[in-house]
């Protein structure tokens, strides 16, 4: 069966972006419309379930088991969050979306509303995305005057509002937790789980969470139904999928592809290879928290399983690839650096793990490092793991072991021989003079 | 406390978000940012503006704003310079952009030039990886940069073109 | 997912906590219950008078329900768990979260005010690493005044926001929030909006480290070099539970102790910070006769034979006596003796005048009646002193009834009605027992010295009708100026009124065996928290505590 693009067929049109435009190409709110006027909440969350559609923000928690946790029977209200938080370094699909389509998210807002029953939907989206922000609000707008959205949407009687909030520069509110405290008008701090958002997210109300591109999943789901769904990609984790592919390939970008597309298919068909000729030394696949693959590990396709079984995870599909010339310890540094940044500084073992581990792996760069560091790192990282209310002290520790395990002679020979070469290019002062103590 | 407030379609913008959230306190973040179109900055009487408006604490909004990195702190240069040095960028070469605009303007990371115009600033991943190296003037992006790329758009904002990053690759309206 | 009958407090729980089966009622969290068993799981961010943040993950504990170690402030307990608090896994975590607070905390314990009473100390000596892995510089952070009263050293806050919910949660004034992310959080103020609410001191209490400070205490004494006496705040009638710590017989700070009923955690500023008048200039330190300093045995003596003259159609006239609040329930009983003992004796009280009462949001009073035992004497004497009978005794007073007049003026503050200085001032002969000199004692032809609240022997019954014990934080009578009961007992001995001087103790006794209410108590039985006094009591026995 040959693919045919979703998110980005039109991806290049001027106006791909419009009510219109996303009428005429797309049908578009047809799947919606049916949805409403055809389909029987409980009979669309079973839809979706056996689409085995699953998220697509990094957990891959599948979408209609998620739906069937909200308490069906409840005086509260409910409430619809789309994460569109997009901040795993290397990932930047959810902006083509909103820029390029934000239709099809609004539609896959409508189609999740009815059927868990929902009246008020969020989008919260990082504020660093002005401009997807406008596109966004234009769309929302026009689905406004059109009767799309509002007291009657699509002509049913169920209100349905939708509202964009902008964040305001945090990692962390990409977690989903995070992100309900930060729309409540808080510090983005994720909370204690239980009790799950399902049962109690914003406001104490149950609450869905769903990241933009799953939700812009479901007008396909409800235009070719479950059974035509499932057969893109491999069958448990079925769906077209949106790659990001950056770092050290010839033509970087967004790219369409079903599940389960092998990695060097990508790199190499897709997007013109590693740049300027060289070899392909490792690649994150799926944002900067996923365990690193060497270049002889990545031979593997593209979907939750099987990067599972390579040991890594397909997270949010943030492919980073690094070529030959690329200094690991530098790269880790800069992972490592990131990290420290964004705890949000909550509990403890995230809060002074990270720095710790920046400051390890900075000194190991900058010509200060030991041997003994390279253990250090890895007690550090376990000492985080497991052990905090959100996973972004994992996602700090998975990149410093992988590097670590799979680079090893690279931080050995930086121990060795006064640092990092790319540092000692760059700061030839600051570099060497063994460790401070 | 000083005179500030919000204009008219401020104030109408602000009264409209309340009906949008059932707990006043979540229009915060969104008031916060009008505050900032508005008033040009987040300095302390203007936290406190927002405090008052909400009924909250003015310390609430204070580890609020502390928080978030993308609020306009009082003291930033007209021309906002957000060079992302993440991963992917650094991949690129955003040190080389970082290194050049220091140079130019002769400031370092985390300064205001002397005319108030410019603050240049490293930031964590802006989610425009495929365009590295690239940053974030004011509200619009700037991607794919050259070294001439980042000159060129430094001319402009020095010669008045360059009007709240307008040049961006993507930017104008929606 | 969410079981209605998890919370259901009537449902109890088997569980098996380090692998003996215990049981305990539905909804109680893991710490909670493994608390009520003996087993003691360390925290920082918890406390029990405020929600649960999670954050310092000190509590965690392995469990048969996760493969992560779950922290147990808010992990509940259910039927089956099994918690293993000496597993390995529990043992590495606590160890790692311990690593992790001091990498960056200064290693400034011998200049710190918390060392001594540091929970990060206690903790890093049982759970914590024996050395430190960490080489590189540690970060710093602000060391500055957050309000009048209170400093913070930010190197060495652990940001588990207990005090930030104090201010939120309690006190409802949220003056205090933690600023930036990370490793550079650290709690702050809003620039020029001081933390100044009348409960602030609190959070000093219960900084688990020596980040937030008292400018009232920094630098005074080493936590345990001083003496800790249970006693009470005598600010008003709230009655709430305090440790005064003193060193070398000088109180140099007083701290709250948790009694459900009365207090919970907390104690106002107001009281807090009100020991200084001990050592006031205008404090009496000795005995007095015309203005004439006389040793204790003459005044006594003096004070002996004006009361033995006293009395119906006796040639020293009637006797009044004014009492203040301030009184324990013993001295009361001793006052109501002689009332009885020399007919015609007419009794009044007097006491300050009500204030505000403030109420908070975490359910704290500052009671607006600054009389801390006005129903305690009133309940011993069986007679409204303070209301109609104090009115009473200023009408006899001005008609010229009384000829010798005996005052209590234990007042720290004397701020006192100017009616009630011109009445005392006009009775012909007058003995005040006083604390601090002033008009009261102007003109007094005998002048006692009187023992402050702190230095006070007995039981205090609070506005809910909570009878408490109060302590002397130094021996009875080593002070200077001697003890109240002491001295109140070797004059009834000279007038012939008691035989021998007995304990604070042994009066109580005298008194439960003589006064309804207090039949069947005894400082001995009397629980830490105090109990009830019937007739007089607001709480029900064993009723949830709420100070409100």
């Amino acid at each position: 069966m040959s693919f045919e693009k979703f998110f980005t067929k039109y991806l290049h049109e001027p106006d791909c972006h419009t009510l219109d435009f996303y009428k005429k190409n797309y049908q578009g709110y047809q799947g919606a419309r049916k949805a409403l006027h055809e389909w029987e909440p409980d009979a669309l969350i079973d839809e979706v379930k056996a689409s085995n559609l699953r998220g697509r923000g990094g957990a891959g928690f599948p979408t209609g088991v998620k739906w069937g946790f909200v308490p069906k029977k409840t005086d509260k209200p409910k409430y619809l969050a789309i994460n569109a938080d997009e901040s795993e370094p290397g990932t930047f699909k959810d902006r083509v979306i909103m820029e390029k389509n934000p239709h099809q998210l609004l539609e896959g807002i409508i189609i999740n509303s009815w059927a868990v029953g929902i009246h008020d939907a969020y989008i919260y989206i990082r504020g660093e995305y002005v401009f997807a922000t406008r596109r966004l609000e234009r769309a929302i707008e026009e689905a406004y005057q059109d009767g799309i959205l509002g007291e009657k949407t699509l002509g049913k009687d169920f209100r349905l509002d939708v509202t964009v909030h902008r964040g305001a520069g945090a990692y962390i509110c990409g977690e989903e937790t995070g992100m309900l405290t930060s729309l409540e008008g808080e510090r983005g701090l994720p909370k204690l789980k239980p009790p799950f958002p399902a049962v109690e997210g914003l406001w104490h109300c149950p609450t869905v969470v769903q990241n933009v591109e799953t939700v812009a999943n479901l007008p396909l789901i409800l235009e070719i139904g479950s059974a035509a769904y499932k057969q893109i990609g491999p069958e448990a984790s079925p769906g077209p999928k949106l790659y990001c592919v950056s770092g050290h390939v010839e033509r970087p970008g967004t790219i369409e592809a079903p599940m389960g597309v092998n990695l060097l298919t990508l790199i190499n068909e897709h997007c013109g290879g590693v740049w300027k000729g060289r070899k392909l030394k490792a690649v994150i696949p799926g944002g900067s928290s996923a365990h690193v693959l060497h270049a002889r590990e990545c031979d593997v396709a593209m979907d939750i399983e099987s990067l599972a079984a390579a040991g890594t995870m397909l997270g949010s599909a943030g492919v980073i690839v690094m070529d030959d010339q690329t200094c690991m310890v530098n790269a880790l540094l800069n992972i490592m650096r990131f990290y420290h940044h964004e705890s949000c500084g909550q509990c403890t073992p995230c809060r002074e793990g990270t720095g710790w581990l920046e400051k390890i792996v900075h000194r190991i760069a900058y010509g200060h490092g030991q041997l003994e560091d390279l253990a250090l790192i890895d007690s550090v990282c376990d000492r985080m793991v497991g052990k905090t209310i959100c996973v972004l002290a994992d996602a700090a520790a998975f990149p410093a072991w992988s590097f670590i395990e799979k680079f090893r002679d690279e931080f050995v020979h930086c121990i060795e021989h006064g640092g990092s070469p790319e540092v000692k290019k760059r700061h030839p002062k600051r570099v060497g003079g063994g460790l401070r103590v | 406390m000083s005179d500030l407030k919000f204009s008219e379609s401020g104030r109408k913008k602000y009264e409209w978000l309340l009906t949008r959230y059932p707990e006043k306190q979540a229009v915060l973040l969104p008031a916060l940012r009008i505050a900032e179109e508005e008033f040009g900055e987040l300095g302390l009487p203007e936290m406190k503006y927002v405090a008052n408006l909400l009924g909250i604490s003015p310390s609430r909004v204070f580890g609020v704003v502390t928080f978030y990195t993308h609020f306009r702190r009082a003291g930033t240069g007209k021309f906002h310079i957000q060079v992302c040095s993440t991963l992917s960028c650094a991949l690129r070469g955003s040190q080389d952009v970082v290194d050049h605009i220091a140079g130019r303007l002769g400031i370092e990371c985390g300064e205001t030039t002397e005319d108030g115009l410019f603050t240049l600033t490293k930031v964590e991943c802006l989610g425009s990886c495929d365009t590295a190296p690239m940053f974030q003037l004011n509200d619009d992006y700037h991607e794919s940069l050259t070294i001439e790329d980042v000159d060129r758009i430094i001319d402009d904002c020095r010669n008045g073109s360059g009007k709240n990053g307008a040049s961006g690759k993507n930017g104008g309206s929606a | 997912m969410s079981d209605p009958q998890a919370s259901d407090p009537q449902k109890v729980v088997h569980w098996l906590l380090d692998g003996k089966p215990v049981e305990n009622p539905a909804g109680m969290t893991i710490y909670e219950a493994a608390r009520s068993h003996d087993v003691e799981i360390p925290n920082f961010c918890y406390h029990p008078g405020l929600t649960i943040a999670g954050n310092c993950r000190i509590c965690m504990v392995e469990t048969n329900r996760s493969k992560k170690p779950v922290i147990s402030c808010s992990e509940r307990i259910s039927e089956g768990l099994e918690v293993q608090t000496q597993s390995e896994m529990a043992v590495t975590s606590r160890n790692s979260v311990m690593e992790f607070q001091l990498i960056n905390h200064p290693l400034d314990c011998p200049v710190c005010d918390k060392a001594g009473e540091c929970v990060l100390q206690d903790h890093s000596f049982s759970h914590g690493p024996d050395r430190s892995r960490f080489v590189e510089d540690k970060n710093i952070r602000h060391t500055k005044e957050l309000g009048p009263t209170i400093d913070i050293w930010g190197n060495r806050c652990i940001v588990c926001t207990r005090c930030v919910r104090f201010c939120d949660e309690i006190s409802g004034s949220s003056e205090l929030c933690v600023v930036e992310r990370g490793d550079r959080s650290v709690v702050d103020i809003f620039p020029g909006v001081p933390i100044d609410n009348p409960l602030a001191g609190n959070v000093v209490d219960i900084c688990p480290v020596g980040a937030l400070i008292s400018n009232d205490f920094k630098f005074e004494a080493r936590i345990w070099n001083m003496k800790k006496t249970d006693s009470l705040c005598g600010g008003c009638a709230r009655g709430c539970n305090v440790e005064v710590q003193s060193l070398d017989g000088f109180v140099k700070r007083l701290v709250p102790r948790e009694n459900p009923q009365v207090n919970q955690w907390w104690i106002c500023d107001e009281g807090r910070y009100d020991y200084r008048y001990l050592l006031a200039n205008d404090r009496v330190t000795e005995c007095s006769l015309d203005g004439t300093t006389v040793d204790d045995r003459t005044a006594h003596e003096t004070l002996a034979s004006w009361l033995g003259e006293s009395g119906l159609g006796k040639a020293g006239g009637t006797l009044g006596i004014l009492v203040d609040p301030y009184l324990t329930c013993e001295e009361a009983f001793l006052v109501g003796e002689i009332a009885a003992k020399l007919p015609g004796t007419i009794l009044g009280g007097w006491r300050s005048a009500d204030g505000l009462a403030q109420s908070f949001p975490g359910h704290f009073t500052i009671s607006g009646e600054k009389s801390p035992n006005r129903l305690g004497v009133e309940a011993v004497l069986g007679r409204e002193v303070f209301g109609s009978e104090g009115a009473a005794l200023r009408a006899a007073l001005a008609g010229g009834e009384v000829a010798t007049l005996l005052v209590f003026a234990g007042f720290p503050h004397p701020d006192l009605d100017d009616s009630w200085t011109s009445a005392v001032a006009s009775a012909p002969r007058r003995a005040v027992f006083a604390l601090r000199s002033g008009p009261t004692t102007e003109g007094a032809a005998l002048v006692l010295p009187g023992s402050s609240p702190f230095e006070k022997e007995g039981t205090w019954v609070n506005e809910d009708g909570f009878l408490q014990r109060v302590r002397s934080y130094i021996a009875p009578g080593a002070t200077e100026w001697g003890h109240d009961l002491q001295r109140l007992q070797a004059v009834m001995r000279g007038a012939g009124l008691r035989s021998k001087s007995l304990s604070p103790a042994a009066i109580f006794r005298e008194l439960s065996e003589s006064k309804t209410p207090f039949a069947g108590l005894s400082h001995t039985a009397l629980p830490p928290h105090g109990a009830p006094l019937p007739g007089f009591s607001r709480v029900a026995v064993g009723s949830e505590g709420n100070a409100g």
